[in-house]
C-alpha cells in the first residue's frame, strides 16, 4: 500500500473562526445592553424593539447558538480532519453548513427583536427557523459522518466520540421540543400544555446546556488539550467512564429546573438523584483535563492557550460542582428564580466556553496562518482582564442572589413577611446590577481585544488553505492481530453508525422513562372542573404577553412555600395549566410572580403600570409599553388560533371559531367602559385592552372551584 | 435529602427502575474497561498528537 497525499480544508475552519470572533462581540454586546437595562429603565430606548423581554432571548440565542455553536464547527472542522487522517466529505456540504448556519442566526437577529418567539427558553425561534435547523444540522451530519467513512485511522479517538454524541442528541432535543402547530408564517403553538409543555422545555433546556454547552467543548478539550501540552491525556480509560457515563446520566437531569412546581413528585426526585450522581463524571472529566497538565505547569506560566484552558477547567468543575448543589430541593427553594441562577450559567458560559474557545483561538490561528500571533502581551491582557471581568460579574450576581432569595423569604416576629412589596428585593440589589454590568463590559473589552490581535495575527500572513498532508489508506480487511482486537467496544470504535445507534439509545432511554409516564397516565396531572379555556380576547393577550417577552422577568408558578402563598395567594396546582400551549412559568423573578396577578388589581391599576410603570410602582425597573395603546389588536388571526386550540384539543365549543371576535368585542368594551368609569379613555380595538384581560383572568378559575384537588407533590 | 427520594406515592417504580438501569449500565462499562489493552490505549492517547505537523516558526 502506498502512502496517500491529501490536504485539510483550513479556509472552512478560518470562516469558523471569523464568524465565532464576529458573533461573540455581537451577542455580548446586546448582554451588556439588557444587563444595563436592568438597573436604567432609559436604555430600553423606548422602542418596542429593544426592550428587555425581546433583547435577552436575543443574547442568549446569539451567544448560544452563533458564538459558541461556530466555535464547536470551528474545532470539530479542525480537530475531526486531523484525527481522522482526512479532508472533510465535502467542501461544498462545508460551505452550505457556514452560511445556512449564518443565515439562521442573523434570522433571529430579525424575528427576535420583532417580537417573533415561541417562549420556550433557548428554542425562542418560530417554526421556520426550526425547520431551517433541522436542514442545517443534517447537512453537518452528513459531512461529519462523511468523513469518518472516508477517513484513514481506524479507530476513532474520544472527541469523535463526544462529537457523534453532540450531533445525535441535539437532533433529538431540538426534533421533540419543536413539535409545534402553525397557525401562520410567524406564530405557531406548541402541541404540548401546562406541566408537559414544562417537562419537555426544560428536558431540552437542560440538555441543550450538556449537549451544545459541553459534550462538543469535552470534545475539543480531549483534542486541543493535549496537543497544547504536547503530551497525551492523563488517563484515556477514564476519557472512556467519563464519555459513556456523562451521555447517560445528564439526559435525567432536566426536571432540576421545576422543583416545587406542579411537576409530579417522582419526576422531581428523579432529576435530583441524576443531577447529583452528574458530579462524578463531570469531576472526572475535568481532574483529567487538569492532570493532563501534571509535569507541564511550567509551560502555563509561559503559554497563554494555556492559561486559558485551566481557568475553562476550573470553571467547569465550579459550575459542575454547584449545579448538583442547586438541584438539592433545600437550596433549589432559596436559589431558584433568582440571581444565584444567572451567575452559575455565567461562571459556566463566560469561563468554561468563553475561556476555552478563547485558548483554542489562540492556539489555532497562527497555526492556520502558518505565523506567530501577533501580540503575545495583548493576549496576556486579555486573559486577565477576562479573568476579572467573569470575578466582576459572577460574585455581585452571587450576592444579589443570596439577598433577594433570602428577602422573599424573609418573616417578623407576628409571621407577617418582612418585604411584602417585591419591588424592595428589586431595589435592595441594584448596586449589585452595576457592578455584574462593569465586569460584563471588562469580559467584552479583553474580546475585542482578542479581535484586534487575530485580525492582525491573519492580515499579517496569509492562509494556507489547502495544508498538505499524507498517511496510509485503511486495509478493507481488518487484520486483527492479537485477540483484543475483536472485544466488543474496540469493533465499536471502528463502526461509527453501530457507535452513533448506541449512543442514540442511552440517550432516549432517560428522555423516555421520564417522559412516558407524565404523558400518558392521567393522574400525574389532575383536572379541575372549574378550569376553562381562556376567552378570545384573553387568548389573544396571552399571545401580546408572550411577544413582549414577559416570561423573562415574571414567573407564573407559586411554589407550595409560606412565604410564596403568603405574598402571592395559593400555590399552583398542574390542572390550572392544561390549557397553556405554551406554558409560561418562567425561570427568573426579575419581578414578581403573575400567576395569582388576576382580580388583584383593578384595570385602570394595570393600564397605568403598562404604560408608565414608575407611576403605579414608583422606583420600578420595568419599561413602559406605551405602544399597546397606539397599536390595534390584529383580531384575524383568532378564529385561526381557537381552530388551532381546537385541534390541541382544548374544549371550544364546535363553531366558537366563527363567533370568537363577536365574543372578543363584547369582553373589550366591557373592560373599556370599566377603564373609562376610572377616567382612562381609550379605544376598545388596543393591544392593551388585550393583555388586562389575559391578567385579570390569570390563576382565578381555580377560585370557583368547590371540589378538593388531588395533591401531585 | 434521601427523603426526596423514598416515597414517592406510586412513582417510586420509575425512580427504582431508573437507578438500576443505571447501575446495570455502569457495571457493563466497567467490566469493559478492566478488560481494555494496554497497548490499544497507548496507542489511542498518542492520537491527537501524532499528527504534529510544526508550524514554520517552530521548525527550526
Amino acid at each position: 500500500m502506498q502512502l496517500e497525499k491529501f490536504t485539510y480544508d483550513n479556509k472552512i475552519v478560518r470562516n469558523f473562526g471569523i464568524a465565532t470572533l464576529v458573533w461573540g462581540i455581537i451577542g455580548m454586546t446586546v448582554g451588556l445592553l439588557a444587563a444595563m437595562q436592568l438597573f436604567k429603565p432609559a436604555m430600553n430606548m423606548g422602542s418596542q424593539y429593544t426592550t428587555f423581554g425581546r433583547i435577552r432571548p436575543l443574547h442568549t440565542n446569539a451567544v448560544i447558538f452563533a458564538f459558541v455553536g461556530n466555535a464547536i464547527f470551528m474545532g470539530v472542522y479542525y480537530s475531526l480532519q486531523r484525527l481522522l487522517k482526512a479532508r472533510m466529505f465535502s467542501d461544498v456540504l462545508s460551505k452550505i453548513h457556514f452560511w445556512g448556519w449564518q443565515l439562521i442566526i442573523l434570522s433571529a437577529v430579525i424575528t427576535l427583536p420583532l417580537g417573533f418567539t415561541t417562549s420556550h427558553e433557548y428554542a425562542e425561534l418560530e417554526w421556520p427557523i426550526d425547520i431551517a435547523i433541522t436542514i442545517i444540522w443534517v447537512v453537518f451530519g452528513v459531512n461529519m459522518f462523511g468523513t469518518i467513512f472516508k477517513r484513514r485511522e481506524r479507530h476513532l479517538y474520544v472527541a469523535i466520540w463526544f462529537y457523534i454524541a453532540t450531533f445525535v442528541t441535539i437532533a433529538v432535543l431540538h426534533i421533540v421540543n419543536s413539535f409545534e402547530l402553525p397557525i401562520s408564517f410567524m406564530k405557531s403553538y406548541y402541541v404540548y400544555a401546562g406541566v408537559q409543555d414544562a417537562l419537555v422545555q426544560w428536558w431540552y433546556g437542560h440538555n441543550a446546556v450538556a449537549f451544545f454547552l459541553t459534550t462538543p467543548y469535552l470534545g475539543m478539550m480531549y483534542y486541543f488539550l493535549p496537543k497544547m501540552a504536547g503530551r497525551p491525556v492523563y488517563s484515556y480509560k477514564l476519557s472512556i467512564l467519563h464519555f459513556w457515563s456523562l451521555i447517560f446520566i445528564y439526559i435525567w437531569a432536566g426536571p432540576h429546573h421545576l422543583l416545587y412546581t406542579s411537576l409530579p413528585g417522582w419526576a422531581q426526585s428523579l432529576g435530583v438523584a441524576f443531577s447529583i450522581m452528574l458530579i462524578a463524571p463531570s469531576w472526572g472529566g475535568m481532574i483529567n483535563g487538569l492532570l493532563t497538565l501534571r509535569g507541564a505547569w511550567d509551560k502555563v506560566r509561559e503559554d497563554v492557550t494555556l492559561k486559558f484552558m485551566v481557568v475553562a477547567l476550573t470553571a467547569y468543575g465550579m459550575a459542575t460542582f454547584e449545579g448538583p448543589l442547586l438541584s438539592l430541593k433545600q437550596i433549589n427553594g432559596v436559589a431558584h428564580f433568582t440571581d444565584w441562577i444567572v451567575a452559575h450559567v455565567h461562571v459556566g458560559a463566560l469561563g468554561w466556553n468563553g475561556f476555552l474557545t478563547f485558548g483554542v483561538l489562540y492556539w489555532l490561528i497562527p497555526r492556520i496562518y502558518k505565523t506567530e500571533l501577533y501580540s503575545k502581551k495583548l493576549a496576556g491582557f486579555h486573559f486577565w482582564v477576562g479573568t476579572l471581568g467573569i470575578l466582576f460579574y459572577a460574585v455581585p450576581m452571587y450576592w444579589a442572589g443570596f439577598t433577594q432569595g433570602l428577602m422573599w423569604k424573609e418573616f417578623t416576629p407576628e409571621g407577617l413577611l418582612k418585604y411584602p412589596n417585591f419591588l424592595a428585593t428589586t431595589l435592595q440589589i441594584i448596586p449589585m446590577h452595576v457592578l455584574r454590568s462593569i465586569g460584563g463590559a471588562l469580559y467584552l473589552i479583553g474580546v475585542i481585544a482578542m479581535t484586534y490581535n487575530l485580525a492582525k495575527t491573519m492580515l499579517g500572513a496569509k492562509l494556507l488553505a489547502n495544508e498538505p498532508a499524507e498517511a496510509m489508506p485503511l486495509s478493507k480487511v481488518i487484520i486483527e492481530t492479537s485477540s483484543a482486537d475483536k472485544a466488543w467496544h474496540r469493533v465499536l470504535e471502528r463502526k461509527p453508525m453501530k457507535f452513533m445507534v448506541l449512543s442514540l439509545i442511552i440517550i432516549l432511554i432517560g428522555g423516555m422513562v421520564e417522559m412516558m409516564p407524565t404523558f400518558t397516565i392521567q393522574s400525574n396531572v389532575p383536572t379541575i372542573a372549574s378550569v376553562k379555556p381562556y376567552s378570545a380576547l384573553e387568548l389573544q393577550g396571552r399571545d401580546l404577553y408572550i411577544r413582549e417577552g414577559c416570561v423573562n422577568c415574571h414567573s407564573q408558578t407559586v411554589r407550595p412555600f409560606r412565604s410564596e402563598t403568603e405574598r402571592y395567594g395559593e400555590y399552583s396546582k398542574a390542572g390550572e395549566f392544561v390549557y397553556d400551549h405554551p406554558f409560561l412559568w418562567g425561570s427568573k423573578r426579575t419581578g414578581p410572580d403573575l400567576h395569582r396577578i388576576g382580580g388583584k388589581y383593578s384595570d385602570a391599576w394595570h393600564y397605568n403600570h403598562l404604560v408608565d410603570p414608575t407611576s403605579m410602582s414608583p422606583g420600578s425597573i420595568m419599561p413602559p409599553y406605551p405602544w399597546l395603546i397606539e397599536q390595534k389588536l390584529d383580531i384575524t388571526t383568532t378564529a385561526s388560533k381557537i381552530r388551532a386550540m381546537q385541534t390541541l384539543g382544548v374544549p371550544y365549543p364546535g363553531d366558537y371559531d366563527k363567533r370568537a371576535n363577536d365574543d372578543l368585542k363584547v369582553q373589550a368594551e366591557k373592560i373599556t367602559l370599566d377603564l373609562k368609569q376610572n377616567n382612562i379613555k381609550v379605544k376598545s380595538d388596543r393591544e392593551i385592552v388585550a393583555i388586562i384581560a389575559y391578567l385579570q383572568r390569570l390563576g382565578t378559575d381555580i377560585k370557583a372551584n368547590k371540589e378538593t384537588i388531588p395533591s401531585n407533590q | 435529602m434521601f427523603n426526596q427520594i423514598k416515597d414517592l406515592a406510586g412513582g417510586e417504580i420509575y425512580l427504582i427502575t431508573s437507578l438500576l438501569m443505571f447501575m446495570v449500565f455502569f457495571v457493563i462499562v466497567g467490566i469493559y474497561l478492566l478488560k481494555l489493552n494496554k497497548k490499544h490505549i497507548e496507542v489511542m492517547s498518542q492520537l491527537p498528537i501524532q499528527d504534529n505537523q510544526p508550524i514554520a516558526y517552530e521548525e527550526d
